[in-house]
């Protein structure tokens, strides 16, 4: 991989980072996507076992 | 606040538009072999000369072309004309892509035959035998029962100890070894197999796919959140590396974490760290997670097979930790008088892999729409296309589909005779695509750097990773498979 021709840089890049605290917006979409992934993977399993139990033993 | 992201110069580019992809060219090469192998529907034996490995303990008798047909031919002359018919598809495709033909010729011959005899190391009788009455058969009073699908971890295993004990070896390899071409190319051709199945157990299958769903969400709403989350807040990471971090852990590994970090606006040298780092814990999961599957899932096939699909990143190590998984229970499972029927639970982790892959394109718009509504604004000029979901559409997923459905259809609409005689041309077809999967194995090895993990500044993103997979992605991963697929059993092979 052209992987390490980068080497003396990856240590420079991560050093120069520098903290960005989170944004509302940020924060949003993380708590949104955990909330409706969560809702979606019930609602799956809810209906995948009401509507198509093939196969289950 | 990441304003180094708008830097427009230096940022991810977008996908190519024109010519061709390594996407395209795998489902023009997977095409090729799927028509030619439906020429035994029409009484042409097409492609009965493929040859691949069989249980050996001569080395002589080795190998043998798929069709009785061809039994009388010479295995060397076969060979030889299966390499050949590879070597030729595989060098038109180097030829579109722009690369220089001598020098591919050369790397993939060499690539090739090391792949072959891995796999045909990996059939010998003492390593590959699994159930009692074949040892009796060929005399043997014992066996590692590893399946001749030990062929592909040998194989992974001489690539990577070429990787990193013989880099002037490896770099002169390196173009030939297009793992993403000849695992998508692989994919193809198995969507015909995977519609075969279909078409003898529709009702399994539908489940399978509805059950597939549950990927999407999983790998997209769950992971990507959580791992974004850890990164910013308990790693201290920026937006820039944060964001193509997630994506390349949760979703899809390399063409997610480039696409994201294309979406973002991120520097190349993120997209290209992230990427790097993603080839080489794939390799490690590829090599622990099936085995791990084996010593506590031997009851639960389909559950093991999503999990490889949920849990392994980089289309090559999930669809190849899928085939190595289905060898070792289904192994397993023979050796205890059951015998699945074949390609089910390759055929389950390669549809959960490719439910993630559609949605990357929509996912990265999403990003892209969050970041230049709320985050960092783009350029005057640099607006957000809605064409940028088809320009990051994986496309060999439309080879996938359309060797699937050709097949169905054929197949529903077939008698039992009709139908066996489709499952016999997709088993010619599902030869090189097993040979595809070996080169895959090698190159994988072959690109996966071990000294990455020693570069100055690299702890603290792997540990990112290794927090990430192992702490939460792999167990995250088993929970849902559970969920979804405990109780579902493979056919038996009639």
């Amino acid at each position: 991989m052209s992987a390490s021709n980068d080497k003396p840089r990856i240590g420079e890049e991560l050093g120069k980072m520098h903290a960005e605290p989170l944004l509302p917006i940020e924060k949003k979409l993380i708590a949104w996507s955990l909330i409706l992934g969560i809702v979606l993977l019930v609602v799956l399993i809810w209906t995948g076992n009401a509507s198509m139990p093939f196969g289950k033993g | 606040m990441a304003q180094h992201a708008s830097t427009e110069d230096r940022s991810v580019p977008a996908p190519r538009t024109r010519g061709w992809s390594e996407d395209w060219l795998a489902v023009v090469a997977g095409a090729a072999v799927f028509v030619l192998a439906l020429g035994l529907l029409f009484g042409s034996n097409l492609l009965g000369w493929v040859t691949g490995p069989r249980t050996w303990l001569e080395i002589g008798k080795s190998v043998r072309p798929v069709s009785s047909a061809y039994a009388q031919v010479d295995a060397l002359l076969l060979l030889l004309v299966t390499y050949a018919f590879v070597l030729a598809l595989m060098t038109a495709a180097a030829a579109l892509l722009g690369m220089s033909i001598p020098k591919f010729i050369a790397g993939f011959t060499l690539l090739y035959w090391l792949s072959y005899l891995s796999w045909v190391l990996g059939n010998y009788a003492y390593i590959a035998v699994t159930t009692p009455a074949e040892m009796q058969r060929l005399g043997l009073g014992w066996s590692l029962r590893l399946t001749g699908e030990f062929g592909y971890v040998l194989a992974l295993l001489i690539g990577l100890a070429i990787a990193n004990l013989l880099p002037t070896a490896a770099r002169w390899l390196a173009e030939a070894a297009r793992a993403e071409l000849f695992i998508k190319t692989a994919i193809v051709i198995l969507g015909g197999t995977v519609g075969v199945k279909a078409a003898e157990q529709l009702g399994l299958a539908s489940s399978i796919m509805w059950r597939g769903l549950a990927a999407i969400i999983e790998a997209y709403l769950i992971y990507w959140a959580v791992v974004y989350f850890v990164a910013r807040k308990w790693f201290g990471f920026s937006r820039e590396w944060a964001a193509p971090l997630a994506s390349g852990i949760s979703i899809c590994g390399v063409s997610a974490a480039i696409a994201t970090a294309g979406a973002i606006r991120a520097r190349p040298i993120v997209a290209v760290m992230v990427s790097s780092l993603v080839v080489v814990f794939a390799m490690v999961e590829l090599l622990i997670l099936p085995f791990a599957a084996r010593s506590f899932l031997g009851e639960e096939p389909l559950v093991a097979a999503a999990w490889m699909g949920l849990a392994v990143k980089t289309d090559g190590a999930a669809v190849a930790s899928g085939a190595i998984t289905e060898a070792l229970l289904y192994g397993d499972a023979a050796a205890h008088g059951v015998k699945y029927s074949a390609g089910w639970l390759v055929g389950t982790t390669t549809t959960i892999k490719i439910f993630i892959d559609i949605f990357i394109g929509v996912w990265a718009f999403i990003l892209a729409y969050v970041w230049t509504r709320h985050i960092e604004p783009r350029r005057p000029g640099d607006s957000l296309r809605i064409g940028e979901i088809w320009e990051r559409f994986p496309k060999f997923v439309l080879g996938f589909a359309a060797t699937f459905l050709i097949v169905l259809v054929i197949g529903l609409g077939s008698s039992a005779d009709s139908l066996r005689t489709v499952n016999a041309a997709m088993d010619q077809a599902n030869v090189l695509r097993q040979l595809f999967f070996v080169l895959t194995f090698f190159s994988i090895g072959l690109q996966s750097d071990l000294r990455l993990l020693w570069q100055e500044g690299i702890a603290r993103l792997a540990a990112v990773y290794v927090v990430s997979l192992f702490g939460f992605v792999i167990w995250v991963g088993l929970l849902i498979s559970w969920l979804f697929f405990s109780g579902i059993k493979p056919p038996i092979a009639g």
